[in-house]
């Protein structure tokens, strides 16, 4: 009996252990929580879309990791100097997964497709596109667009094949998605995994690639495992190969493991405080400025995420050139000049620490979301706007509700929130008086900061124009004190050192296929 | 019987109803919404109302409960707005997964449940029956999520003898459902054993044993016979559980399934497709609580007679 149960169970553990039918060049990678649940590879349609999408899809350009713009279904590109046409150049010989060609009718074809979907403010300023020849496409502007690369380098504008795009209607994305990228797709099963097969005629890699050829991987697996004590577990017993996503309280665990290495490259999030600027007390500058002055960035950074990451001073991510300002308008931790200010605007020392004005006491709400990491932030911003006489209540709401919540504009003061985006247009999204109560948490709506956002916007001409016009507006906004930077966290993935081999240095803002296309597998 | 089973099956159609209005109401009553989830940054206040209106999310709130209970009983659950599928091939999709997950999970409780109540019913008040139940107090207090993540350290990590998540081989299943299973046997052999010792308090049990038979076989031939009736009853209404109720199991081992589902268009707000869930979930619930009701009358005419 006894001799039975010892079969059957080396039987279940053989079977375990083969049911992955691995073969030499077959990796499995996990995507990560922010990848998790996009639902579909139609790039023009999708709202949400995951690293493999860089993998089906060349873009026309791409970006390295200082935001730079380098060749690929491009092979060269000029804006005229009034910046009303862009002309593109295209790569000759490049032919799509299902065998159709790649040229200019490709494009005149795919611009127009994004007009009515959720994504057509990535063409709103395209006009119509004109065909110079089969390999010369000239985009006539509305108006002038200097983000029109930054748009062109984004995920969401890879290019896909029109006649497949056509044949599969409603089904392209989730029953095929075809594009001239170095993976074809597979399959797909939303939520759980996508199979890419490495696409053998690949001949349209970038120059931050070393490999110029088709990847060196034959059968790339990204698998969806929410949690992340599970995917840290199948990387450790090998049922994975990498983790595209490492969360900052995993990195010791995962630094301490043998074999296994951890990547961190710069991010793309800010955490910040938004202050409610039309509310009581934070409509007085001086108390929104002693609110901003109280949170200690580098206590967070170095108690909280061990030293990982960045102190944020402003509102946009490091590398972006609108985020170097006059260093006298960034904001750090000064708690003497916050309680100063404070006394200045009326609120004086009081009971149990706390200020008080005509016998009121600085109590304010504290907003944050579901997860630890802001739970954790949150408290400890609690404990430093204390420290100077602030009495922040913390309210912890359901990610999917807070931006209702905020809709309602007068319920919320101060709230500890994330964004993640490389692009300075992100301060339009977050103070454009447009926009007030959600994005624009903080309420901000003011004559000056309107005009400076419209110039930005809508009047820049050259990318030097967009970024001199971008730098004045954060400027503005950051002599305003509505809102506290926190901080800047990194991108972490963690990977096998015995089954891969990686580049040491990663090309572009976020990992995707400049970098993929140089990975190994060892054996 | 057939009058019995159509008087049960008209009662649903108010419960259906009301069940559908209340699922309906809730969805759309908590605050946030899915278009929240499909602009992107840059899209305009007005975007924003083109969106809504193209969803229909823009008509009063009855108005897009008639709509879609219209169609739902026409079998059109509608379109995921997140997902873009229809919600009925969504479900198709997860269905299957979760069926299997739970039906095992069920088996592997109702069998080792019963085993356990059994044995701790015969040897009451002996070791056993404390050893017994001091590991079903265990098992039902233990968090699945938390159970889970010490199957995978335990069986997959450790011994090696399991994957750690996936549903990609069939060895891929035997943690998640040990992770279920083991609360459904604390559940079912508790039953077992109260309501073994209730039978063997009775008249017939008491006649039997007068008679002379084996202890042993009145046990296992009558009084678990007759036992069976309540954890039968246990059993019907966990059908619908084995369906949702394996949400947070299926997240420790990214496993696909309707709870994963749930959780995934929740955290969207992929109204038509929580509705869907929802939905399917209730009917689990009310179905396998008529056939409990069926199963029971099927095995006592007294019940029969009382609801005619």
């Amino acid at each position: 009996m006894l001799s039975i149960a010892k079969r059957a169970l080396l039987g279940i553990s053989l079977f375990a252990l083969t049911g992955g039918g691995a073969y030499a060049q077959e990796a499995t990678f996990v995507h990560s929580v922010r990848d998790i649940g996009a639902p579909s590879y139609n790039i023009i349609k999708a709202t949400k879309l995951n690293i493999a999408t860089s993998l089906i899809y060349d873009r026309m350009v791409i970006q390295d990791t200082d935001q730079s713009f380098h060749p690929q279904l491009a092979t060269s590109w000029a804006s005229a100097p009034d910046g009303m046409s862009w002309t593109f150049k295209l790569r000759a010989n490049v032919k799509f997964h299902d065998g159709e060609a790649f040229n200019a009718k490709t494009i005149e074809w795919w611009i127009p497709k994004f007009k009515g979907t959720e994504n057509s403010y990535l063409i709103d300023a395209i006009e119509k596109v004109e065909i110079i020849d089969d390999l010369t496409v000239k985009l006539v502007m509305k108006n002038p667009d200097p983000n029109l690369l930054y748009n062109m380098a984004s995920v969401f504008m890879g290019v896909p094949s029109p006649k497949a795009y056509e044949a599969l209607g409603d089904k392209y994305g989730v029953a095929g998605a075809v594009g001239t990228g170095p993976f074809k797709l597979e399959s797909f099963v939303v939520g759980q995994q996508t199979v890419l097969l490495r696409n053998d005629a690949y001949n349209t890699a970038s120059p931050l690639s070393k490999n110029q050829g088709p990847a060196k991987i034959k059968k790339l697996t990204l698998r969806e495992i929410p949690d992340e004590s599970t995917a840290f577990l199948e990387l450790k017993t090998g049922g994975v190969d990498m983790l595209l996503g490492v969360p900052t309280d995993f990195l010791p665990r995962l630094q301490a493991e043998k074999g296994m290495k951890v990547v961190t490259i710069p991010g793309t999030e800010v955490y910040y405080m938004p202050i409610n600027a039309s509310v009581e007390p934070f409509t007085d500058a001086k108390v929104r400025e002693a609110a901003a002055l109280a949170v200690n960035q580098k206590e967070i950074l170095t108690s909280l995420f061990n030293g990982v990451g960045l102190e944020a001073n402003n509102f946009l991510i490091s590398s972006l050139l609108e985020a170097k300002i006059d260093p006298k308008l960034n904001i750090s931790f000064n708690p003497e000049r916050a309680k100063a200010l404070l006394t200045e605007a009326g609120w004086t020392p009081g009971p149990n620490g706390v200020r008080t004005k005509d016998g009121k006491p600085l109590q304010v709400k504290l907003w944050t979301q579901n997860g630890t990491e802001f739970k954790r932030v949150t408290e400890v911003i609690q404990a430093q706007l204390k420290a100077v006489g602030v009495a922040a209540d913390i309210t912890v709401l359901d990610p999917a509700t807070i931006n209702a919540q905020y809709r309602k504009k007068t319920d919320h003061q101060l709230a500890v929130r994330a964004y993640s985006w490389d692009n300075a247009d992100i301060l339009d999204w977050f103070f454009s008086g447009k926009r007030l109560g959600y994005p624009n948490v903080s309420m901000w709506n003011d004559p000056k900061a309107e005009a400076l956002n419209e110039t930005a916007m809508k009047t820049s001409r050259t990318p030097e124009e967009r970024v001199t016009n971008f730098r004045a507006y954060h400027e503005y906004i950051m002599s305003q004190f509505v809102f506290a930077p926190i901080y800047q966290p990194v991108t972490s993935f963690a990977y096998s050192e015995a089954k891969l081999s990686v580049p040491a240095v990663v090309r572009g803002p976020r990992l995707q296929s400049q970098t993929f296309l140089d990975i190994e597998m060892k054996k | 019987m057939t009058g019995f089973l159509i008087k049960r099956l008209l009662s649903l159609i108010p419960v259906f109803l009301a069940v559908s209005l209340v699922i309906f109401m809730i969805v759309h009553l908590v605050p946030g919404d899915p278009i929240e989830n499909l602009l992107q940054i840059g899209s305009s206040p007005e975007q924003r109302e083109i969106v809504a209106a193209s969803y229909g999310l823009d008509k009063p709130l009855l108005l897009q409960y008639l709509i879609w209970l219209q169609k739902a009983f026409r079998g059109d659950l509608g379109e995921a707005i997140i997902l873009r599928q229809p919600v009925a091939a969504l479900i198709a999709q997860n269905l299957p997964h979760s069926l299997i997950l739970g039906v095992s999970a069920l088996t592997f409780s109702t069998l080792v449940g019963v085993t356990a109540g059994a044995l701790a019913a015969i040897f009451r008040d002996s070791w056993v029956d404390r050893a017994v139940m001091a590991t079903i107090l265990l098992g039902s207090t233990i968090p699945s999520f938390w159970l889970g993540l010490l199957m995978i350290l335990l069986f997959a990590v450790q011994l090696g003898w399991f994957p750690v998540s996936g549903a990609k081989t069939w060895s891929a299943l035997v943690l998640p459902i040990l992770t279920i299973g083991i609360a459904g046997v604390a559940l079912v052999a508790r039953v077992t054993r109260v309501s073994m010792g209730d039978v063997a308090r009775r008249d017939f049990v008491i006649m039997l044993h007068a008679k002379g038979l084996p202890a042993w076989r009145i046990q296992l031939r009558h009084v678990l016979r007759h036992a069976l009736l309540p954890v039968l009853t246990i059993l019907s209404l966990r059908i619908g559980w084995i369906l949702g109720g394996a949400v947070t199991v299926e997240y420790v081992f990214a496993r696909p399934g309707l709870g994963t589902l749930l959780i995934t268009s929740l955290n969207q707000r992929d109204y038509p497709v929580v509705q869907g869930c929802l939905l399917m979930l209730a009917m689990a619930v009310m179905l396998g609580t008529l056939l409990g009701d069926v199963l029971q009358a099927a095995m006592d005419p007294r019940l029969r007679e009382r609801m005619r």
